[in-house]
């Protein structure tokens, strides 16, 4: 029985074993349910083995919804023990737990996968091309990104979760302080995530960069694509120091090195420097591609072109640069002198600039617009506001000096929770009712959709201005109570509301796909929100092609010139279409990934070293293997375009 | 044999290997230090320019612009995280 | 599939042009994994806690002998993608075979290095410094035996395949991979060696 303890659960409670018991019932109900609707075959020819941008895409929307519940309810958990002084819903290592979990499954396993999302349904298609430039790498970017999700995602019922809060700082982080595998989970996940995304980022620059359409220059790519761009430019030189950093961290914890340690000469500073060489470009990571998404929906809903096409480039370009000199924001009060503290404060300053300039482009675009308030249009407009008023405390914050007094209180809780939820998950929740009809046919219901807005936009003030007040009264973050005397219980008690009502957006969202699907109406067009690029013109639901024929382009609204000046972007004859094949093994070295990861949490060498050599098989296979892909014939791609036309 | 071994890259072989004698000297005479770095930065950096260009045809496709972007964007980033990360941990601690 | 033949075999076709690109971006991205580990090293130098420093354990004779033949492994690698232009397939076989044989000296050398670390008390776990220095060569080190793996399948298939377009291209990274994992090690014969021994 000795073996088997160490998967046991260090601190565990009845909510605990109630997950496990929910966990293992609903693995049997989908196994079983699969089985007896003989979906086997289905799953894996349609899904597990698809390389297809759309599907991938679709698959990554998925685990997004999945993790934001997840981290949803981290979140209700923590506001409801905070709600009053001296609760006892859940002890401080619960606490520890749960704040450090919702942080990482939010950032990483919700907001990442929600904007591959964006840029695998998109991309291809607002650039005019068949598929992404690797798309098997794709598949495999994906598969490792979700098996380093469900990794972390055990950790909770098998060895325990990580407790050291989602920078995992070091020495708490350490094995002195952090004695459960809590932490080789974090370091291990994340590293087979992090993996999938630095693929993720090589493949879309490479199609970016080689497969727009025939006169799509540059300066001519929607402002989405060019976002994404940017994007994973950061992502190509952000995540390998994620990579290093967590190498770094699992050989202190499992081999004995010397990196972080107290003694021996190691450095425990050093892991809060690098991780927020990485971290803080990873802001941006998340935050251009939710400004594109917005810069489209904008001058979509606004009947007008985006204003300062070239301005929204140059800033964007300028933040990829500054977005690494600014890390040491982070750690202000770490003890480095005051030379460096002013220097970080003068880039993090300087770095609100450019995005200022994006905001007085949408400003300005919605000038002498003839707005149309649709939802996504409604969470645009609301993110206006909201969200500069996030920026406003992220200046007053990078003032190093007075950065002791906010330094780890709720303020900052409150600044970074403003700038992400109107920021990101706004954009993406606009962004995920813009595209819907584009990827299954119908809209989503208007109403339902306006009303989610207006929920998430009071309960998110509701929930996150009185932690301003709090944070500057001195409450600090990840303290798992607080006592009567404090005063924080009637504002914290607001925040819990706020949070509720949050809740039931999120709630709403899924009524809101079950009602839509439904009730809505199939009849619609291939362009229903009278939309400018690309994507919109082709069908709706988007053949596997994409385009029957490849588009040329000679405007940045292409489509848009295409309806309104009578431009012709679809020149010549059908010709037979190269597409790649589906393969298994992106799947199956995904699978052979994650039981290389558990193992290495548990320092189990043996499973270790048998998984390392079967991750290597799988990539010899691959170098020997011979594929060159197959060919839709004219006839098919005649067929397919007649049938989607007439209906 | 001789259309085997291009000028260009048997010129390129011997000049890596008097930049590999230059930078031995900062082992072999008792030069200071600021000296020593400097011999070592220029010619570390000679030779990754050489193998870029001369062996790795850096600049041959239209994909040049790109490439040499890549490149350098990546060299910026790097020298600015190491300088920043010196600055921040040693030098100013 | 479409070809090109104004251009040499490893660029002529769209998909080959593709990988060739979207190789130099995974370089720029090892770029800044090295740069970490130099990041790292120039930080935690100093920090031996009592145990060895550079200037007492390195070496000058197989620090020299493993960039040597690093060196040269770099300029035969180079050879071949020139023979291979030429068509030159024997040729271009005997300068990977080659490459390869050195990069395996290399590693051999450097095993060498390492145990003479460890003999005389400079393990992974003795002090932050050796740590580091363990692990910025041990990437390296690990990034040339999976090296020599890659190339051993690339020199099978180019031997059974002959010279296509897709052969063509994977000796081509490859060669880009090589030459890559050259400079960095110029990198750290200057700026650990060299420095160390200063």
């Amino acid at each position: 029985m000795d073996f088997f303890e160490r998967f046991a659960v260090p601190h565990p409670s009845f909510a605990i074993y109630a997950s496990m018991v929910a966990i293992g019932l609903t693995v049997v109900a989908v196994l079983a349910g699969l089985t007896y609707f003989k979906k086997w075959g289905y799953l894996w020819r349609e899904w597990l083995t698809t390389v297809d941008h759309k599907r991938i895409g679709i698959m990554y929307l998925i685990s997004a919804l999945l993790m934001l519940f997840r981290g949803g309810v981290d979140a209700i958990m923590m506001r409801a023990q905070l709600s009053a002084p001296d609760l006892k819903l859940l002890d401080a290592q619960h606490y520890n737990e749960i704040f450090t979990t919702h942080g990482i499954v939010m950032i990483l396993f919700m907001a990442m996968p929600f904007i591959m999302f964006f840029m695998n349904f998109v991309i291809p298609l607002q650039i005019g091309a068949r598929d992404v430039a690797f798309p098997r790498l794709n598949a495999l970017s994906f598969w490792l990104f979700f098996m380093g999700a469900m990794l972390f995602n055990i950790s909770f019922i098998i060895g325990g979760s990580p407790d050291a809060g989602w920078t995992s700082y070091f020495p708490l982080a350490g094995n002195e302080f952090s004695t459960s595998v809590g932490t080789n989970y974090y370091m291990i996940a994340i590293q087979i995530a992090g993996i999938g995304t630095l693929m993720t980022g090589i493949n879309f620059i490479t199609t970016i960069l080689k497969m727009r359409a025939p006169g799509m220059t540059l300066l001519k790519m929607p402002m989405f694509t060019w976002s994404a761009f940017i994007a994973n430019v950061i992502i190509v030189f952000a995540f390998p120091v994620l990579a290093v950093l967590l190498a770094m961290g699992t050989l202190d914890r499992q081999f004995g090195t010397n990196f972080f340690t107290m003694d021996n000469g190691g450095m425990d500073m050093l892991w809060a420097n690098i991780f927020w060489v990485w971290g803080h470009p990873e802001v941006y990571i998340l935050i251009l591609p939710a400004f594109g998404l917005y810069s489209e929906i904008i001058s979509t809903f606004a009947r007008r072109n985006l204003y300062g096409y070239k301005s929204m480039v140059g800033s964007m370009v300028l933040i990829s640069l500054l977005s690494f000199l600014v890390w040491a924001h982070h750690f202000f009060t770490m003890g480095q002198g005051a030379l460096t503290n002013s220097i970080f404060s003068i880039t993090t300053m300087a770095i609100a600039v450019p995005t200022g300039v994006k905001i007085f482009n949408w400003l300005l675009t919605l000038r002498k617009g003839k707005i149309v308030i649709t939802t996504p249009m409604l969470y645009s407009l609301l993110f206006i506001p909201l969200f500069t008023l996030g920026g406003v405390t992220g200046v007053m914050l990078a003032m190093s000096a007075a950065d002791y007094q906010y330094h780890n209180t709720m303020f900052l809780v409150a600044h970074f929770h403003n700038v992400i939820i109107p920021g990101v998950v706004f954009a993406m929740l606009a962004g995920l009712t813009y595209y819907w009809p584009k990827m299954f046919g119908f809209m989503l219901n208007e109403r339902i959709g306006k009303w989610t807005a207006w929920l998430l936009s009071i309960g998110f003030i509701l929930s996150f201005m009185p932690m301003y007040i709090t944070g500057l009264d001195g409450q600090a973050r990840r303290m798992f109570t607080y006592s009567e005397s404090t005063g924080f219980g009637p504002l914290n008690m607001v925040s819990f509301i706020g949070a509720g009502i949050m809740a039931i957006g999120f709630v709403l969202i899924v009524y809101n796909i079950y009602y839509s699907t439904r009730y809505a109406s199939r009849n619609i067009s291939n362009d229903p929100w009278d939309a400018r690029t690309l994507e919109w013109a082709t069908h709706t639901p988007v053949p596997e092609y994409n385009f029957a024929i490849t588009p040329q382009v000679n405007s940045i609204e292409a489509f848009w010139d295409m309806k309104k000046k009578g431009h012709v972007i679809f020149k010549g004859e059908y010709e037979k279409i190269h597409m790649p094949n589906n393969s298994g093994i992106p799947f199956i070295m995904s699978c052979i990934f994650f039981v290389w990861g558990f193992s290495f949490v548990f320092s189990l060498w043996i499973p270790v070293i048998v998984t390392t050599i079967g991750i290597f098989v799988c990539m010899a296979l691959r170098s020997f293997e011979n594929d060159h892909g197959r060919y839709i014939s004219v006839e098919e791609i005649e067929e397919t375009e007649t049938r989607l036309r007439g209906a | 044999m001789s259309e085997l071994f291009p000028l260009k890259q048997v010129m390129g072989f011997v000049f890596s290997l008097i930049l590999t004698a230059v930078a031995l000297s900062v082992y072999f005479f008792n030069l200071s230090f600021s000296t020593g770095m400097i011999i070592l930065l220029v010619t570390a950096f000679l030779q990754a320019g050489l193998q870029l260009v001369v062996f790795m045809h850096a600049g041959e496709t239209e994909d040049k612009g790109a490439i040499y972007t890549n490149v350098y964007y990546g060299l910026i980033i790097a020298l600015m995280t190491i300088f920043g990360t010196l600055l921040v941990l040693v030098w100013d601690m | 599939m479409k070809m090109d033949h104004s251009l040499p075999l490893e660029y002529s076709t769209e998909e080959n042009k593709l990988k060739i690109l979207g190789f130099w971006i995974f370089l720029g991205a090892e770029i800044m994994l090295f740069a970490t580990l130099f990041a790292t090293y120039f930080t935690l130098v100093g920090r031996t806690a009592g145990g060895p420093t550079g200037a007492g354990i390195f070496e000058i004779t197989p620090v020299l002998i493993e960039t040597l033949l690093l060196l040269t492994s770099s300029f035969t690698v180079g050879l071949g993608i020139h023979a291979m232009r030429l068509g030159r397939k024997k040729a271009m076989i005997g300068f990977f075979i080659t490459t390869l044989l050195l990069g395996l000296a290399f590693i051999g050398v450097e095993i060498y290095e390492f145990v003479h670390y460890v003999h005389v008390g400079a393990g992974l776990q003795t002090s932050a410094f050796t740590s580091i220095l363990l692990t910025t060569l041990g990437t390296h080190g690990i990034h040339v035996t999976i090296g020599l793996f890659w190339g051993l399948f690339i020199v099978l298939q180019v031997w059974k395949r002959g010279l296509t377009p897709q052969t063509a291209n994977k000796s081509f990274i490859f060669s880009l991979y090589w030459h890559f994992l050259d400079i960095i090690w110029i990198f750290i014969f200057s700026f650990i060696y060299l420095k160390g021994m200063m």
